[in-house]
C-alpha cells in the first residue's frame, strides 16, 4: 500500500506500520483535522471526511476521558461486523498527531496496538524539533503602553481605552 | 485481581520451564488473563500467538485436516505452545527450550478442557 505524506519523515515509519499491521486504511492527522499522511484512500474527499470525523471523535473521546478518568483516553477501538478501527494519539517533538487505522480479519486489535507502539517509537525518534513559537504580536502590557502613548500624544492626562 | 482463569494459569505457570501462560482472544489478539514472569511482554506474545494460531487453524481447515488441537513453535531460545477449540479463547504457554513439552502439552489440554 502506497503512502502519501505531507512531511517526509513520516512516510517510512507509517509504511512499515501499515505493512506489518496489515491495515486496510491509515490516516495521520493533526488534532485540528488537517491530514498529514494517508494510506489506502483512493479519493481526496474520503480523506477529508475521515479527517473531520476522526478529529471530532478524538476530541469527544478525549473530553470523555477527562470526565471519567481525569485524563484523555489513549486509544479508541470500534469493532464493526467486518471492519474495525483504532484511533490513538502520537506525541512527538513536532507536535501531537492522531492516527486512524482501519483493519479487518487479516489483522487483529492486538497486532494493530503492538505495531502502533512501534510506530509511536519510530515517529518520536524521527520527528524534527518543533519550530519555536514566535513572540506574541501584542505584548501583555500593550493596553497600558497604548494609553500612555496616547496621553503623551494628546498632551493630557491618561486616556483609558477598554474593551467594550 | 483474580479471574475465573487464575487457578488454571497458576497451574500452568508452576510447570518447570514455563515463562508465561496466557489466555488470549483469537479474534482480537488481546490478553483475557495471564500469568507472566517479570520482563515478559504479554501484549506482544498475545498478539503474535493469536495471529499464529489463527493462521494455523485456517491452514488446517483449507487443507481439510480438521481442527487444530495443539500448536508448537520451537525457536532458538524457547517454545510457544497453544491450544484452542471452536470458541475464541486460546491458551498460550511460553517455555524455556529445555522444558518438558509432553508434560506441558498434557497440562495445556487439561487446562483447555476446564476453560472451554
Amino acid at each position: 500500500m502506497k503512502i502519501a505524506a505531507v512531511e517526509a519523515w513520516i512516510a517510512a515509519p507509517l509504511q512499515r506500520y501499515v505493512d506489518e499491521a496489515r491495515a486496510r486504511l491509515a490516516l495521520l492527522l493533526h488534532p485540528s483535522g488537517q491530514a498529514i499522511a494517508q494510506a489506502g484512500f483512493t479519493r481526496r474527499m474520503d480523506v477529508m471526511t475521515a479527517c473531520a470525523l476522526a478529529a471530532a471523535s478524538h476530541a469527544t473521546s478525549s473530553e470523555l476521558g477527562k470526565y471519567v478518568d481525569g485524563k484523555p483516553f489513549r486509544g479508541l477501538h470500534y469493532a464493526g461486523p467486518e471492519k474495525q478501527l483504532y484511533l490513538a494519539t502520537i506525541e512527538t517533538r513536532a507536535g501531537t498527531y492522531i492516527c486512524l487505522t482501519v483493519f479487518d480479519d487479516e489483522s487483529s486489535l492486538g497486532l494493530v496496538r503492538m505495531y502502533f507502539d512501534d510506530l509511536v517509537r519510530e515517529l518520536t525518534t524521527a520527528a524534527p524539533v518543533a519550530p519555536e513559537t514566535p513572540a506574541p504580536a501584542l505584548t501583555a502590557d500593550f493596553e497600558a503602553e497604548l494609553n500612555k502613548n496616547l496621553a503623551m500624544l494628546f498632551g493630557r492626562g491618561e486616556v483609558i481605552i477598554t474593551n467594550a | 485481581m483474580t479471574s475465573p482463569f487464575t487457578s488454571v494459569l497458576d497451574l500452568l505457570t508452576r510447570q518447570r520451564g514455563v515463562r508465561a501462560s496466557l489466555i488470549v482472544s483469537e479474534r482480537d489478539g488481546v490478553i483475557v488473563d495471564s500469568s507472566l514472569r517479570v520482563g515478559v511482554d504479554g501484549d506482544r506474545i498475545a498478539a503474535l500467538a493469536a495471529s499464529l494460531y489463527r493462521k494455523a487453524r485456517l491452514s488446517a481447515q483449507a487443507a481439510q485436516l480438521g481442527a487444530v488441537s495443539f500448536l508448537q513453535l520451537d525457536a532458538e531460545r524457547g517454545r510457544i505452545c497453544a491450544v484452542g477449540g471452536g470458541g475464541d479463547l486460546v491458551i498460550v504457554v511460553v517455555t524455556d527450550p529445555q522444558a518438558n513439552v509432553g508434560l506441558i502439552r498434557m497440562e495445556l489440554l487439561k487446562a483447555f478442557e476446564s476453560v472451554a
